[in-house]
């Protein structure tokens, strides 16, 4: 009788335990995956192919307002226009220029706007080796100066690409300077960045993006 | 034990009324707790169809059998994200071997080649994958150990600093390939390394094996907004993946063997990034690696042999 006794404790014993597993899987004890951060979609301004600027040429084929590119609307055919420095040498820009930043160059050696204008007919270029270009030409103007970069655009190097890579499929796209650079200070402007990538593990200290971003 | 011994009575052979009652109590209870066990497998959805399951490896499949494919996996998608896609199963090209030149004077660490790159290879946005990743690092340094992902200033670049996105180096030696266990990665005659999504089995060997943590795992069901999934797609590249199976870069396949840049170049704000045709001694990347100077093949010393050179202007 004393095995029989024992058959019988192992076996409520394990009806207890399978009970108690079956409650547990139905109660969804363990197991459960923590859940999921949210993660906004990144802006789609992001994952835009624009160039930073539009370059003249651009600002032609898609007929915009051209005003600012029509010198004489207020500037005297004939009458260059005279030039004013402060005592350090630099350039004062006339009140009706107000949105042009001189950066061209370091230490402010480039403030002369006949380097690039044509004094004669401000709505030319003139390059240091003497000849005259539209609006249009700019990149030429740039290249009379800047060879190696200008070689470099040239052969697809410099500056952006789209389109095709395989000519005889497609055409390639090339960008003049100033869809990117702003002739009066080049250098390519600072941009805010797209957000950081977010981890599947929790960040062992929050990010101040992450925090951010939870607000909105 | 036939006779009892007190009771001189027979016992019926075999079992009792009480030990089969108490027997099947316990199979009852067993049974349930394993049904409740079992339980969460009726939640599963997307089980793969007999079609997916018994399809062939990618290589063996016949032209007429690739258009059976690739109809199922339109039916798949039109089903899931109610947008019918156009998928394609484009090869690789004669005399084009795909190489990357990318200009670390140049890039200012902006991301937009990151998201770009996710729009167009529809790739999980939670949890999020992405095939690019920007390293932040000091000027004068390369140590990658050191390196920044999360940067987040307001304004980049950052004074004294430089970036160097990362991402698949499409090596000609490459690593990942030799540890697929089922050869469900390989290299493809134009350079490419490409994975059959209904082929591999999810073991991460190859994550391991690659220097470049440029493979990824989709450990849950990538979710991919309706409204931005790119309905242009290639059955090696950028098709919806499953739930455990690995993804990397593929240099774009399906707009590159159509002749076309990468997301990644055409979104780059400062022309950092420069794709083309090794054997077209006219390409951009032919000009590149014949007049610039200085490159880094990332982690050279392994031998990997990137297809992926980072390049200063000298």
């Amino acid at each position: 009788m004393k095995g029989s006794t024992k058959t019988s404790l192992v076996i409520y014993g394990l009806m207890g335990v399978f009970l108690l597993l079956a409650a547990a899987f139905l109660m969804n004890l363990w197991g459960q995956t923590a859940e999921r951060p949210q993660i906004p979609l990144v802006d789609p301004e992001f994952i835009k192919t624009a160039t930073v600027r539009t370059s003249y040429a651009e600002l032609v084929s898609a007929k915009a307002d051209l005003s600012d590119f029509d010198c004489y609307g207020c500037h005297e055919k004939g009458k260059p226009p005279i030039l004013r420095f402060d005592d350090k040498h630099n350039l004062l820009i006339p009140d009706e220029h107000k949105d042009i930043v001189m950066g061209h160059g370091r230490n402010n050696r480039n403030n002369l706007c006949t380097n690039c204008h044509d004094e004669n007919n401000l709505e030319l270029f003139q390059t240091r080796d003497g000849r005259e270009l539209k609006f249009s030409e700019s990149t030429e103007l740039c290249g009379s100066c800047h060879g190696p970069t200008y070689r470099d655009w040239s052969a697809g190097a410099h500056g952006r690409t789209s389109g095709y890579w395989n000519r005889e499929m497609g055409p390639i796209s090339r960008k003049d300077c100033v869809s990117c650079h702003n002739p009066h200070s080049p250098k390519f402007p600072g941009r805010q960045p797209a957000p950081p990538p977010h981890t599947l593990r929790p960040p062992l200290t929050q990010p101040a993006h992450a925090a951010a971003e939870g607000e909105h | 034990m036939s006779v009892h011994p007190t009771s001189g009575e027979p016992k019926p052979e075999g079992m009792s009324r009480r030990s089969f009652l108490r027997t099947s109590a316990v199979f009852g209870t067993g049974l349930a707790a394993l049904a409740a066990g079992l339980a969460p497998l009726l939640d599963v959805k997307n089980f793969p169809s007999l079609q997916q399951f018994m399809q062939k490896y990618y290589k063996e499949l016949t032209p007429e059998e690739m258009a059976v494919v690739l109809k199922r996996i339109e039916n798949e998608v039109e089903r899931q994200y109610g947008i019918r896609p156009h998928v394609r199963d484009l090869k690789p090209m004669d005399g084009v071997e795909f190489v990357y030149c990318l200009n670390l004077t140049r890039c200012i660490g902006c991301r937009k080649c990151v998201h770009a790159c996710v729009a167009e290879n529809n790739q999980s946005r939670n949890p999020e994958i992405q095939y690019i990743r920007v390293l932040q690092m000091e000027n004068g340094s390369l140590d990658m150990e050191k390196a920044v992902h999360d940067y987040d200033p307001a304004k980049v670049p950052e004074k004294e600093h430089f970036y160097m996105p990362v991402q698949c180096q499409q090596c000609k030696n490459p690593p990942c390939v030799k540890v697929c266990p089922v050869h469900a990665t390989w290299q493809e005659p134009d350079g490419i390394t490409v994975i059959d999504y209904d082929w591999c089995i999810g073991c991460r060997y190859c994550e391991a094996a690659c220097p470049y943590w440029a493979r990824r795992f989709n450990f849950a069901k990538p979710s991919i907004p309706k409204d931005r999934l790119n309905p242009e797609m290639d059955y090696l590249s950028n098709r919806p993946r499953s739930q455990g199976v690995m993804e990397k870069c593929h240099f774009c396949l399906q707009r590159t063997r159509a002749g076309r840049y990468p997301a990644c170049v055409e979104v780059c704000p400062t022309g950092t990034r420069k794709f083309g045709n090794i054997l077209d001694p006219n390409s951009e990347v032919s000009y590149i690696l014949k007049t610039k100077k200085v490159f880094i093949q990332l982690k050279e010393e392994l031998g990997t042999s990137p297809r992926f050179f980072y390049y200063f202007d000298v």
